[in-house]
């Protein structure tokens, strides 16, 4: 249960680190928390020539806030969100997830952008970001481009980062104070990765309407306008007209052909619906 | 080797380190501090769990070169510790341990929620706890010990501290030291067992057990616009097939026998493949079985498998094939213990598979290259696809 070996390099500024990932003769990973390569390299399923730290990088702890939007650095730890060291602009809804995820061990290391570049479908950000309809800015040697978070996980593992990218920063949208959020995930033992995932984020004020379906093996499965699982209402009684019909139709098109595996993810769903609907956010 | 300085239970100390060499190694082999343990070296059992900056963090899974600058506080650090040694006590009282062997770990994070938590509640510290495993006491002495702590301080008076006090953000540990670049003389040294051991060696003698039972088994099919004689035919010629799954390649084949090698990918796990194959067809069912064997040296990994295939003419110039496959996977692969992310592999590499059939049978070159993605073909990694079950049923870590 040693990792293979590797070299280490630390850099202290992005673009030494972008012309360490962009080396084509040797293959990296980057190192920020750790919290999932380091699994997978004691395991030696992942065995690189080099492990490039980018935490010395002062850019990746960046954070910004803004009138309608924060913005995290990729090495934002869970815990720097849970204990609100970061601002929220999620009416907490963003602490609740981070609060939630592994352990606290694990939490004082594990960061937003390794997260969701390690792209487990099961992990948290990658449907709760999705579902807050939050998006990443990946940086290259020629600039930056910037992707929806559904559209950044491409599959299980796999993210759409191109060779010598990095994961910059997460934008997350400031919701409004009427916003109604809920994200429920099943797990057998706590802090483990999730069987199912649901989550929903109604915010009528910006119109934003969105569910999404995780923990599915794949990319999470968002409804991006989700009053298709309401029976079409757009009113603040939405919530309480969640349609379980629809969402199982949506997974059966998507692919999830076991009845067991497609009931556990509904559930997961309505309970989300139905907790958005009781709870108002603080 | 780098040198690396931190601070160990108050101490500097330094020390040269690999960079694979994780925290808890240096602060057990080198320090010579063994009360830190390590269970299962890869963050699920929290057994190596020691303060970095002061607050709880795995020491498995966090390298010391990335801790470099780092305060540290091992158990043995905790000797003086007030809130530790109410812990010990409160663990005496309600025998809270038997081995030992969670302990150190334990006591860490049991630290940490008398920091934290403004009140004893048992649900909370249940949670909390959670990422502690202990396989003698089952835990209700643990969590009472913790739960009597909390009430004590509390009711003494002591308020609880946001976030065990931490103000700097990003990963604790991190952010300390100065920038590292590698020697310039870098060279690929792969551990012996990695390089010695040519893909497909740990089967020896191709040995397909009789009495093997698959550990999970799952169904895929798809359509190909060719009629069924012609497909049939197709598939009567091993190496084409291969051709059509990315990744794979066949070293030598015989209509009974195949060996050859798949290399497969996930994400960043890239394992390959090389093994046995047999071969069996019905002509008059239109139906076959290849049943392989193979193994990949890098993860430690062997595969099983057993694919069953009919061709079912669907018109004159269509046919569906209905594939099941079973499949066993033991090693490192195994032990990842991450469900279900083999089926969207699967997923992928059948739908790769079909389209490269159908090109190949239409006379068109492949319309996707054969890379390393890979539907363990015809050769015993079709396995892989079957991993992600087995995946799902061991251990589960959390990122």
């Amino acid at each position: 249960m040693k990792p293979a070996r590797f070299d280490y390099e630390r850099p202290r500024e992005l673009g030494a680190a972008l012309a360490l990932l962009a080396g084509d003769n040797v293959t990296t990973k980057v190192l920020a928390g750790g919290q999932s390569l380091g699994p997978l390299l004691n395991l030696r399923l992942v065995q690189p020539d080099i492990v490039v730290d980018i935490t010395a990088i002062p850019e990746m702890i960046r954070v910004e806030e803004e009138a309608d939007h924060l913005v995290l650095g990729a090495c934002i730890t869970h815990a720097d969100i849970e204990d609100g060291r970061v601002p929220d602009v999620t009416n907490g809804a963003m602490r609740d997830v981070a609060a939630g995820i592994a352990y606290r061990a694990v939490r004082n290391r594990g960061t937003i952008g390794g997260s969701l570049t390690s792209a487990d479908p099961s992990a948290d950000w990658v449907s709760a970001l999705a579902a807050l309809g939050a998006e990443v800015i990946l940086r290259g040697a020629t600039g930056t481009r910037t992707l929806p978070v559904e559209d950044y996980v491409v599959g299980a593992l796999e993210t759409s980062l191109g060779t010598g990218e990095l994961l910059e920063t997460v934008r997350i949208p400031r919701l409004s104070k009427a916003a109604r959020w809920a994200y429920v995930k099943k797990c057998r033992k706590t802090g483990e990765f999730a069987h199912a995932i649901g989550a929903v984020l109604v915010d009528p004020e910006r119109n934003v309407w969105r569910a999404v379906i995780g923990a599915t093996e794949s990319r999470p499965i968002v409804a991006a306008d989700a009053r298709e699982l309401f029976g079409g209402r757009g009113d603040a009684a939405a919530l309480n007209t969640f349609d379980a019909r629809i969402a199982d139709r949506i997974l059966i098109n998507a692919g999830m052909s076991d009845a067991l595996d497609r009931q556990i993810h509904v559930v997961a769903l309505r309970r989300a619906v139905a907790q958005a609907a009781e709870t108002a956010l603080q | 080797m780098s040198e690396i300085s931190l601070v160990v239970n108050g101490k500097a100390v330094s020390g040269a380190v690999e960079p694979r060499t994780n925290l808890a190694d240096f602060i057990r082999d080198t320090l010579n501090l063994t009360g830190t343990h390590l269970g299962c070296e890869h963050g699920v059992c929290g057994a190596c769990t020691v303060l970095i900056d002061g607050v709880p963090a795995r020491s498995c899974i966090s390298y010391a070169l990335s801790c470099g600058g780092a305060e540290v506080t091992t158990i043995e650090g905790l000797d003086e510790d007030e809130i530790t040694r109410e812990l010990r006590a409160a663990f005496t009282r309600e025998h809270a341990l038997q081995c030992g062997y969670c302990t150190p770990g334990m006591l860490v994070s049991a630290r940490d929620l008398v920091v934290r938590l403004p009140n004893a509640d048992e649900q909370q510290i249940r949670v909390a706890m959670s990422g502690n495993l202990c396989r003698c006491t089952g835990y209700v002495g643990i969590i009472r010990a913790v739960q009597m702590t909390i009430a004590e301080r509390r009711a003494r008076g002591i308020p609880p501290v946001q976030g065990g006090g931490r103000t700097a953000l990003g990963p604790v540990g991190s952010g300390h030291a100065h920038a590292i670049e590698r020697v310039a003389t870098f060279h690929r040294e792969r551990d012996t067992n990695s390089a010695a051991a040519p893909a497909g060696a740990q089967i020896g003698a191709p040995s397909l057990d009789p009495n093997w039972q698959p550990q999970a088994s799952f169904e895929q099919n798809f359509v190909v616009h060719h009629p069924l004689a012609k497909v049939w035919e197709f598939f009567g010629q091993i190496e084409e097939v291969a051709t059509c799954l990315p990744g794979a390649s066949i070293k030598e084949a015989s209509p009974q026998r195949a060996t050859g090698q798949i290399r497969v990918k996930l994400g960043p796990i890239a394992a390959e493949f090389g093994g046995i194959a047999e071969i069996e067809r019905d002509e008059r069912t239109h139906s076959g079985r290849i049943q392989g064997a193979g193994s990949d040296a890098r993860t430690s990994s062997s595969t099983r498998g057993d694919l069953r295939y009919t061709l079912v003419s669907l018109d004159a110039a269509s046919t569906r094939v209905d594939v099941t496959i079973g499949y066993r996977l033991t090693g490192m692969l195994a032990q990842f213990g991450r469900a279900g992310l083999v089926q969207d592999l699967a997923a992928r590499l059948t739908s790769a598979f079909a389209q490269n059939l159908e090109a190949r049978l239409s006379g068109r070159t492949q319309s996707t290259q054969p890379q390393e993605l890979s539907f363990g073909g015809l050769i015993g990694p079709m396995i892989v696809e079957r991993a992600r079950r087995l995946w799902a049923s061991l251990l589960s870590w959390r990122k």
